[in-house]
């Protein structure tokens, strides 16, 4: 009998290295090679188990972060959405929904879901530090045409003129409200919706990180770069063409600041 | 002037060079840590403070990054490269690539325009591992 469960275990042996494998050997490997950032192959894998085991919940969370890693946000949402119509509390899956509806700006969609995920995993990192930015924000940022009006004291233009090379000069309230821009109406919002998004990421990232608030920030872009000065109540950005020097940038963004609380009654 | 196209390092090698690159940014004098992360927020390696807790951390800087490169597309304008936001304590760093972000924490004193420069290159070694290589500054007095 011995003899036999030795010829057995060694033909066992063989064969598993002739067997094709199976669908949980596939996502387990395609997990350990995903995390060493070797994307396209751990998408192959998944590609491959999910083949053979359609409806198999870690083969399509895999898929899901896959997507986001190629930027490919529309069918990572179908994928995050088929491991929630399995299992309805993965924690994870409701984290990745609610990562594309912050990208989105859609934070009445962006809450439930991490609500929901830390309703039943309580000690979930990355959905708390995600939860605990995003509680703290008033309002979402709003739909065009439907933006809160400033309302504060009257702006003297001339005054707020940048400088030679400077644009896209915009100037907002922390709570998105748009307060002075260089641009069209339409533009002009778009851009004090993003800023507004970048400056309370930023200042939830530099706090997590032990740093303090928010006072600057440089964005380098192929073709321009933007300049922030913020405080704890108004967000200025300023664009120079890429070629800028960063010194020079930042002077003149100091001076156009300086000028906008002064214009506004605003101590720095 | 070349035309041929990058050829991709074996896969193995990426993530040698994820933690070398970090370990190279970590160098730096007043650099006090730094993350690799997917744009799912995956972290591929890290060193950080013990003070500082790795998955919210890279929760935030993946979410700033997206932010980045979707508010950027909504914009009509080209894509970012490296960002950074100044803090009365110290200065997160983040540096988009294919793969993901390169995010560097300095402190108070550290020197921004020295630690831009290296993640201008690094990023380009990240890209040569995917594609072509972009333009670095001879210095960092250059940027």
């Amino acid at each position: 009998m011995g003899l036999l469960r030795l010829l057995s275990r060694i033909w066992d042996a063989i064969t598993s290295f002739t067997r094709p494998p199976n669908a949980a050997t596939l996502f387990r490997r395609a997990d350990l090679i995903r995390q060493e950032g070797r994307f396209e192959e751990a998408a192959e894998l998944v590609a491959h188990g999910l083949r053979l085991s359609p409806n198999n919940g870690v083969g399509h969370l895999l898929s899901a972060y896959l997507h986001l890693v190629f930027r490919q946000i529309g069918p990572a949402k179908s994928e995050f959405e088929s491991v929630l119509a399995l299992d309805p509390y993965h924690p994870r899956a409701l984290l990745g929904l609610a990562k594309i509806a912050l990208e989105e700006r859609d934070l009445a969609a962006c809450r439930p879901f991490l609500d929901k995920a830390l309703q039943y995993y309580p000690d979930f990192p990355e959905a708390k530090a995600l939860q605990d930015m995003v509680s703290s924000w008033t309002t979402a940022p709003a739909a065009p045409g439907q933006r809160p009006v400033y309302a504060g004291p009257p702006i003297q233009v001339e005054k707020l003129k940048p400088p030679a090379g400077g644009r896209e000069f915009v100037l907002a309230q922390v709570d998105g409200t748009l307060v002075f821009s260089q641009q069209g109406d339409k533009d002009a919002e778009d851009l004090a919706g993003h800023v507004t998004q970048v400056y309370r990421i930023a200042t939830a990232t530099l706090q997590r990180a032990g740093l303090g608030a928010l006072r600057r920030g440089i964005v380098q872009a192929a073709t321009e770069t933007t300049f922030f000065r913020t405080n704890d109540r108004l967000i200025l950005a300023l664009s120079f063409p890429q070629d800028v020097k960063v010194g020079f940038g930042l002077l003149e963004t100091d001076k156009l600041w300086t000028n906008s609380l002064r214009e506004l009654g605003v101590r720095a | 002037m070349s035309a041929e196209p990058a050829i991709p390092r074996p896969a193995s090698a990426r993530a040698r060079e994820f933690r070398r690159i970090l370990a190279e940014m970590l160098k730096i004098d007043r650099v006090r840590g730094g993350i690799v992360v997917a744009a799912d927020g995956l972290v591929i390696t890290s060193s950080l403070p013990r003070t500082v807790a790795v998955e919210p951390l890279a929760a935030l800087t993946a979410t700033l990054g997206r932010e980045l490169e979707v508010g950027a597309d909504r914009l009509k304008r080209t894509p970012f490269h490296t960002a950074l936001f100044s803090a009365d304590d110290g200065t997160v760093f983040l540096g988009s690539s294919p793969v993901g972000f390169v995010v560097v924490l300095g402190d108070r004193e550290v020197n921004v325009g020295l630690v831009q420069w290296a993640l201008r290159k690094a990023l380009a070694t990240l890209e040569g591992a995917w594609g072509p290589q972009s333009q670095i500054p001879a210095s960092p007095e250059d940027i």
